[in-house]
Order: C-alpha cells, then sequence, then structure tokens
C-alpha cells in the first residue's frame, strides 16, 4: 500500500474512533501504536509507544504545563482578581459599555498572568458576568466579551499553546512569545473598539453608571483600588524579565510565577484549604489530561514522520495541484477552522499541528509568525460551535440565565473581529515579528 | 459480579490514595526548580536540577494517571456522546475501552523491554553531565502504565455492573467530580 493511502487511512480511522466518544488519548495512541506494530513491528515498531514517552520525558519546555495550569487555578480559585475587577469597575463605570471594556482590559491582565483560557473564563463569568447584567448590561454582548477576552490567554505570553507549538516546530519559546504580545494587545484594541463603537450607536447595550453611584467612592477608594493593578504586572514581570534577559530559563520562570501566585494568594489570606486542595486536583487532572493526549500523539506523529507524510502531502498540492505557497496557506488555515469547528482543540492542537507546521516550513513561510497565525486560529476554534471548549465552560459557569442559544448568537461579532485581527496579521507578518526582532537581534 | 466489586473498589482505592500523594508532586517540581533558580544566582548552576524535575514530572503524570481517569479529567469528543443516555454510553464505553487497553498494552511491551535494556550492561545512564541511572525512572513508568492497565479494566467492570445492576459503583473521586475542564 502506499504511503499516503496508510496515512490517509490512519487519520480517517482515528478521526471515526474519536466520534464513539472514547477518550481522546486512547484513540490517537490506539491508532499510531496498531499502524507502527502493523509495519515495523519486526524491526521494533512496538517500541514507538514508549520511546514518545522518553522523547517527552526530554522536552523541557513542558515542565512549564503544571506551572501555568496551577497559576491559572491559584488565580481563579483563591479570587485574588475580584480586586482588579473592582478597579476596572470604578474608573471605567462612566463610559458607555465602560464595564464591559474594562472588562477587556481584566482579561488581558490575567492573560498576562497564565498560560490557558480556563482561568479568565472561570473569572470573567463568575465575577463580572453576574455584575455586568445586574447594571443592565446586554447579555449577548457580556457574554461574547467574556468568552472573547478570555480566549486572550492562549496568544498574550506566557502562553501554553505557544509552548507547545514551539516544541512541535522546533522554534524558541521566547521569541513565538514576545511574537504574540503585540497581535494580542492589538485584538484587545480591536474588542474595544467593536464594544465602544457599538455602545455609542445603542447606548441601552451598555448603560452609563449612575453619576450618584460613580460619586459615592471617594477619590481615596479609587486610587487605593489601582493598587490592585500592581499584583498582575508584579508577577507578569518578575517571570518574564528574568527569562527575556537570559538569567533564568523558561522552565525557571514559569516555577518562579507559579510560586509567586501562590505565595500572593496565601498573603492575601484567599488560600484556604478547600481552594488549595481544588487548585492541587485540578492541576492534576487537567495536567495529565494534556500528558497523555500529547504522548498518545507523539507516537502518532512518529508513525507520520516514519511514513514520509508531510513531504507526500506538500508534493500533492505544489507539484500535483499546483498552488501557490499563499492559497496553500489560506486553505490550511479554513481547514483548521473547520476542523476546529467540531473536533475537540487540545486533540487538535497536537494532532495537526505536526501535520500543518512542517509542510508551512516546507513551503518557505516564518514559523514564528505562523506560530501567531495558529494561536488566533485556536482561538476562533476554541469559540466556534458546535464543538468549542468555551461553549461548554461557558455553560457550566454562566448564569442560569444565559442560555445555549445566548452563548452561541454572543460569539458571532467577536469570531468576526478576530478574523479581521487573524487576516491583519497575515498580511501584516511585522506586527508579530517586530518585537522578538527588536528584543532579540539588538 | 462480587468478583468485579471488589476488583473495583480495591483499585479505585488504590490509585485514588496514589493520585492524592502525587497531587502534591507538584510542588517538588516547584521546589527542585526554584533551587535550580537559586543556585545559579548564588553559586554555580546545579547540574542535576533540570532533569530531577523531568524525573518528577513523568512521575507526576504517569502515576497520576489512574487518578485522573477516576475524576473524568480526559477529554472526550462529545459532539454525538454528549446527547446519550447513560446506558449508551456505558455500551460504547465498554467497547472502546478495548482501544485503550490495547495501546495501553503496547505501551507497557515497549516499557518492559526498555526497562530490560537499562537494567544491561552495568546499567544505562542518562548521557547528561550529572548521568544518572536510567532504571529507576523506566521502572515507575511501567509501574503506572500498569495501574492505568488496571484502571481502565477496573472502568470497564463498572460499566458492566452499570448495565446489568442498573447502579454504577461509586469510588470517592466520583464524589468529587472535577467540572473545570
Amino acid at each position: 500500500m502506499p504511503y499516503e493511502l496508510i496515512a490517509i487511512l490512519m487519520f480517517s480511522s482515528m478521526m471515526v474512533m474519536l466520534f464513539t466518544g472514547q477518550r481522546v488519548f486512547g484513540a490517537i495512541g490506539f491508532v499510531a501504536v496498531i499502524a507502527a506494530v502493523l509495519l515495523w513491528g519486526d524491526r521494533g515498531g512496538y517500541d514507538i509507544g514508549f520511546s514518545a514517552a522518553i522523547k517527552l520525558m526530554r522536552w523541557y519546555p513542558l515542565l512549564t504545563l503544571p506551572m501555568f495550569i496551577f497559576m491559572g487555578y491559584v488565580m481563579s480559585e483563591s479570587r485574588i482578581a475580584d480586586d482588579l475587577y473592582k478597579m476596572f469597575h470604578v474608573w471605567m463605570g462612566g463610559v458607555h459599555g465602560g464595564l464591559a471594556i474594562g472588562t477587556i482590559f481584566l482579561m488581558v491582565l490575567i492573560s498576562a498572568m497564565n498560560g490557558l483560557s480556563v482561568a479568565g473564563m472561570a473569572i470573567g463569568a463568575t465575577i463580572a458576568l453576574p455584575e455586568l447584567l445586574r447594571r443592565g448590561y446586554d447579555k449577548i454582548m457580556v457574554t461574547g466579551v467574556i468568552q472573547a477576552g478570555s480566549s486572550l490567554g492562549i496568544l498574550v505570553p506566557p502562553s501554553v499553546v505557544l509552548v507547545l507549538y514551539a516544541m512541535i516546530a522546533r522554534q524558541p519559546v521566547g521569541q513565538l512569545w514576545l511574537a504574540g504580545v503585540v497581535p494580542g494587545l492589538m485584538m484587545a484594541a480591536l474588542f474595544i473598539l467593536y464594544i465602544a463603537v457599538r455602545c455609542r450607536l445603542n447606548p441601552a447595550l451598555g448603560p452609563v453608571l449612575p453619576k450618584a453611584e460613580r460619586d459615592a467612592v471617594p477619590m481615596a477608594e479609587k486610587l487605593r483600588l489601582l493598587r490592585a493593578g500592581v499584583l498582575p504586572l508584579a508577577i507578569f514581570f518578575i517571570m518574564m524579565v528574568p527569562f527575556v534577559k537570559g538569567w533564568t530559563s523558561l522552565v525557571e520562570s514559569s516555577s518562579i510565577g507559579a510560586l509567586s501566585a501562590f505565595l500572593a494568594a496565601v498573603l492575601k489570606g484567599r488560600m484556604t484549604w478547600t481552594v488549595f486542595e481544588t487548585c492541587l486536583r485540578q492541576t492534576l487532572g487537567v495536567t495529565c489530561m494534556f500528558m497523555w493526549i500529547i504522548l498518545a500523539a507523539l507516537a502518532f506523529g512518529a508513525v507520520f514522520d516514519g511514513l514520509g507524510a508531510v513531504k507526500a502531502i506538500e508534493n500533492l498540492f505544489t507539484e500535483q495541484l499546483g498552488l501557490s505557497p499563499w492559497v496553500i496557506l489560506i486553505l490550511m488555515q479554513l481547514s483548521f477552522l473547520l476542523m476546529g469547528t467540531f473536533l475537540d482543540d487540545t486533540a487538535m492542537l497536537v494532532i495537526v499541528a505536526p501535520l500543518y507546521v512542517p509542510l508551512v516550513g516546507e513551503l518557505g513561510f516564518n514559523l514564528i509568525w505562523y506560530g501567531v497565525l495558529y494561536t488566533i486560529t485556536c482561538q476562533i476554534a476554541y469559540m466556534t460551535p458546535p464543538f468549542g471548549y468555551n461553549l461548554f465552560l461557558m455553560r457550566a459557569m454562566a448564569p442560569p440565565e444565559i442560555g445555549l442559544k445566548d452563548i452561541y448568537r454572543s460569539i458571532i461579532p467577536f469570531v468576526g473581529v478576530m478574523a479581521v485581527a487573524l487576516a491583519i496579521v497575515m498580511i501584516f507578518p511585522q506586527i508579530a515579528l517586530w518585537l522578538p526582532e527588536l528584543v532579540y537581534n539588538r | 459480579m462480587n468478583a468485579m466489586r471488589r476488583y473495583v473498589a480495591l483499585v479505585d482505592g488504590f490509585n485514588y490514595r496514589l493520585g492524592r500523594i502525587m497531587m502534591y508532586g507538584i510542588f517538588a517540581l516547584m521546589g527542585v526548580l526554584a533551587w535550580s533558580t537559586l543556585s545559579k544566582a548564588v553559586a554555580s548552576p546545579s547540574l542535576w536540577t533540570l532533569e530531577m524535575a523531568q524525573f518528577i514530572m513523568v512521575g507526576y503524570y504517569i502515576l497520576g494517571g489512574p487518578y485522573s481517569i477516576q475524576m473524568g479529567s480526559n477529554v472526550r469528543m462529545d459532539l454525538f456522546y454528549g446527547d446519550f443516555s447513560p446506558r449508551r454510553k456505558a455500551w460504547f464505553d465498554a467497547f472502546t475501552v478495548f482501544f485503550l487497553l490495547v495501546y495501553l498494552g503496547i505501551l507497557l511491551w515497549g516499557g518492559i523491554e526498555s526497562t530490560q535494556y537499562a537494567f544491561q550492561y552495568g546499567g544505562e545512564r542518562s548521557s547528561s553531565v550529572w548521568r544518572p541511572y536510567m532504571w529507576p525512572i523506566k521502572v515507575i513508568m511501567c509501574i503506572g502504565i500498569v495501574l492505568m492497565l488496571l484502571q481502565a479494566l477496573s472502568e470497564l467492570f463498572k460499566d458492566i455492573i452499570f448495565l446489568r445492576t442498573g447502579e454504577r459503583p461509586l469510588g470517592r473521586a466520583d464524589r468529587e467530580v472535577s467540572d473545570a475542564v
């Protein structure tokens, strides 16, 4: 059987198996090891699963994974972000849609403290959302605000998605993280612009806080609340500065970040036993989920590598179909988005990346830049129905008056904004590449 | 049926306790990495920390794996599955768990070969400066994979018991079901 055919067979049988709703890592791992045994059983094919485990052990950046997950849970469970929300509340209340805009700022700060979107989601849905609803904000708009805002968690450094990407693409994590900064802030700015314009056109969507209420908070209190903003920035710089300066490795920095978030929660008296236990348990659960999927996907990728499938697919596109690299890139992003709508995004991350990333490299594109495109696409995939992580999390965490239909409707404009951001970064690669070049090429 | 129940109680109980211990591994990891940072700042960088951290990480996710299965942390693609009735879910799981068992079995096969190799020729060592022996971590990995196998089997038995009696034996992890992720 020709190798391309085996590759397609493997991919499609895996997809079919995933639809049965079994554990994702079991399905991927099964296809990988069975294919390996059938192909190279007598020459060490049975070994592919376990050697993936050894390879996984040697991937230093993966040590950051439990650290960032832990950080995220410490932040959302201990509610050290409450003050942060209050800060934006009193300072932004006087603007049309100000609380929604403040929520985006809040999400940017939370994103700077952790590497996944779950923490932002939890904080947004439990702290910001009920308050916004109470103030008469339009429920569909604010639901979208929180989902879009929390998705910034994977683009603004530190980002777990970019760590995984870095390993697959063999690119430096530091440069990738820096590449995510400007596009992340740009996307936040676009969200804010969208909210501001809509609330100006239709003030009922985001009513201004009554003047009496705004004046009820004395200036001293307002200034005191500003201090809340110091904490996330402090954690961010304690973590990032030594890393970018080269004093600590990425992994060491992540442990400093996790430790300082933990200490901050302890010092604020928020680290109760229940919170502590939940953080530890969830960190173990989520880390295991990630690690076992990556383990299985690594074996899958190793079989694909052995088949030379990437070369074959590239050949198919460029030689036989005669497509230009840009057309292929755009087609890839589209298919990625399409898959993202029905594939679980963790699985997508580890299955699709080993297929796409080498192909992008073969086509001669900059892999740091593609890392940003890839992450934005992941963000969109996160949010799009019928299968988006955020949608389910939102349903689990949001107040009961927000139905699934509201959640679905809420994301439409924000996905539009994100698609615009994706297009801008595609057309102007310098948006992503400017900062890493500035920092690393002095 | 009673044998199955006893098996489930035994395996789930053991893996639960082990998982609860491994949970604290995150602090061991943090501690080693913090020491690594400190040693760089104060004295010469220590040679063993990064590799030690890797070993802890492997122990953390492989030995913690069975507990994560109990918690239901492993993602599934629930496009259709999510709408299934509990009985249909159990039926599907009772079959699909064999894919998982085969995967873990082949993983273990490779693991045992690799561990045997690690014991030969005076013991395989890592090629780093620290040069630790490789067999301890490989033995731990094999034990972890065996525990995963036992846990997967326990999941199968739980489904069978549920399909037969309509009642699912509840472990301690079930009562503290993880909601997020």
